[in-house]
């Protein structure tokens, strides 16, 4: 089995003034060559974190802990990182909200050359006819976008325009935060089955990022659940979905609004905990109605409860 | 030169196109459309901040356009509103206890009566009293919003208008703030009109639904009505973004619980 992804009790923190705020407390995951995997958490939860980790984009006050090695290479050793030769090349990157991320003064035929002439030294026409393949390949009529600014586009055009520009990088590791969260209900959908589409068609790796369980459901074959930087349950899709082990997990999935389905929304009052405030116990503790004593003082380590399924959680 | 000087001059966009809709008291009623159908700015047109250039608006009873400016507050402060994207719509420089209290600047109440009034909305919406001496910006979005709803209510309205009132939220804030708006209504027994991009949450949120598409009401109906029997393209394609999803991924089995 070769893996895409290798996570060893990662930890990622931001300087924050005279503070150091951990983001993520010691993950270890793995991500297999060709899978679908879901990182699913809900705002604080370090999910973005992990994204940027992997994709090689921490910001440089980023301080981290742990190993991670993307496509075979050690990118993160302790408080090392070295993504050279890994980012853009074997790993690449989908952003939240394309209208932000790509540079609004290029036409888009000049956002792949920027990219391309970076990592490969292509030509502006060599890098324009390597955009026209992909932006086909991502559904839309190069002849349309090339020459367009981002302000030109629709939003639904330019979340295809910025997975064309990512796939265009040739690296088989496509992270995606949230590439949908922004698009309206029929886009959403339509982004969901271009990528999944792409997945089989170029043979990715794909992570994919979100708070939506549906949408998780619909697309990985492995689930992550990250809460309060923490990863609470990670396990096949179906298996999660089916019954989930974790409280947070089934949370999660149950308060989550069904169209057509009319059954209690269920959710555990509170918030995450902040950043700051971390306690010794389960992140979960202040809003788990199972909650036992151990629950309070320890955080539960992970367990193996199944085939590549872990759950961290007293109960288990 | 000239030509540029003609694309300057105003033309006007139809944003709202023939709507009719009425809602009793104690109804419950979302409008549900993506961005660019024009429901936030029928909500606007129902708070008396744009006159419509065509057609009829009663609010409580009044038509409101025909009410001169400075008197409209008199209808329109009966109405709660609750803005869309809570990160943006509090006042950075007011506390909370004072972002709570402005709907009640006009009641003609003593100190102590509003100071009651903003203590009993708080509670409504669960936070701690102790926020009521915080700025915006040490709340949580889930925070943030249940102080937005506590403004919206805390002068007993018997409209209640909510634009987008979970999108902006975590899913399991979502499932909190729902059914606390739910509660309120009911307790309040007032209007609550729902405007949202969401038809999934949009069902827990009201008993009636108004789909609108580029300015236009392409289907109204029930929801259980509308999920089996869309009559118009438009919402044919949005149940099946929804549904598609559900149909094909394994949360289905949860449907039959």
């Amino acid at each position: 089995m070769v893996l895409a992804v290798e996570a060893k009790r990662l930890s990622v923190g931001y300087e924050e003034l005279e503070e150091l705020l951990w983001a993520v407390r010691g993950v270890s995951f793995e991500v297999r060559e060709g899978e679908a995997f879901c990182i699913v958490g809900e705002s604080g939860s370090g999910k973005s974190t992990v994204a940027s980790a992997i994709a090689g984009i921490l910001p440089p006050h980023a301080v981290t802990e742990g190993e991670l090695r993307v496509g075979g290479r050690l990118v993160v050793k302790g408080n090392e990182r070295d993504y050279e030769g890994v980012r853009g090349h074997l790993v690449t990157y989908v952003p939240q909200s394309p209208g932000a991320s790509l540079n609004p003064y290029l036409e888009i035929g000049d956002q792949f050359y920027y990219v391309l002439n970076n990592l490969y030294g292509l030509s502006r026409k060599e890098a324009r006819e390597k955009a026209r393949t992909y932006l086909e390949m991502a559904g839309l009529d190069p002849g349309a976008v090339l020459d367009r600014y981002p302000h030109e586009l629709s939003g639904g055009m330019l979340q295809r325009a910025a997975i064309a520009l990512a796939l265009s990088t040739g690296a088989k590791i496509l992270v995606a935060d949230e590439p949908t969260s922004s698009l309206d209900a029929h886009l959403r959908l339509q982004i969901v089955q271009l990528l999944k589409r792409l997945r089989s068609e170029v043979g990715l790796t794909l992570i994919f990022i979100t708070h939506d369980m549906l949408l998780a459901g619909v697309l990985s074959e492995r689930i992550a659940v990250m809460y309060a930087g923490h990863l609470v349950e990670v396990g096949p899709t179906k298996e999660v979905l089916r019954k989930p082990l974790h409280p947070y997990t089934s949370m999660l999935i149950e308060c989550v609004p069904v169209l057509g389905v009319k059954r209690p929304l269920k959710a555990y009052a509170g918030e995450p905990p902040n950043l700051s405030e971390a306690g010794r116990g389960c992140p979960f503790y202040d809003r788990c109605p199972f909650r036992l004593e151990a629950c309070a003082s320890e955080i539960p380590p992970v367990k193996e409860v199944g085939e590549s399924y872990y759950v961290a959680c007293w109960l288990y | 030169m000239a030509e540029g000087l003609r694309a300057l001059r105003r033309r006007y966009v139809e944003v709202l196109r023939d709507v009719s809709l009425s809602v009793s008291r104690g109804e419950r009623v979302a409008v549900i459309g993506e961005s660019g159908s024009g429901k936030t700015t029928l909500l606007k047109v129902v708070l008396g901040l744009l006159r419509p250039m065509k057609g009829e608006v009663v609010v409580l009873g009044h038509r409101i356009y025909e009410i001169p400016e400075r008197e409209r507050w008199k209808v329109t402060r009966r109405i709660g509103y609750v803005p869309q994207d809570p990160f943006r719509a509090l006042n950075p420089r007011l506390k909370v206890a004072d972002i709570i209290a402005e709907p009640l600047s006009r009641l003609n109440l003593s100190e102590s009566e509003k100071e009651e009034r903003v203590r009993a909305a708080v509670k409504m919406v669960q936070l701690h009293e102790s926020v009521l001496d915080y700025y915006p910006s040490r709340l949580s979005g889930g925070m943030m919003q249940r102080a937005l709803i506590a403004r919206a209510v805390v002068h007993e309205p018997e409209l209640l208008l909510l634009d987008e009132p979970t999108s902006a939220l975590d899913v399991s804030t979502q499932a909190q703030v729902i059914s606390l708006l739910n509660a309120i209504q009911e307790k309040l027994n007032c209007a609550m009109v729902t405007v949202t991009h969401d038809l999934a949450a949009a069902q827990y949120l009201a008993d009636r639904a108004v789909i609108l598409h580029k300015g236009v009401v392409v289907e109204e109906g029930s929801f259980s009505e509308i999920v089996r029997n869309p009559k118009s393209d438009h919402a044919r394609v949005l149940l099946a973004s929804y549904t598609l999803g559900v149909s094909e991924g394994p949360l289905a089995p949860l449907g039959a619980t």
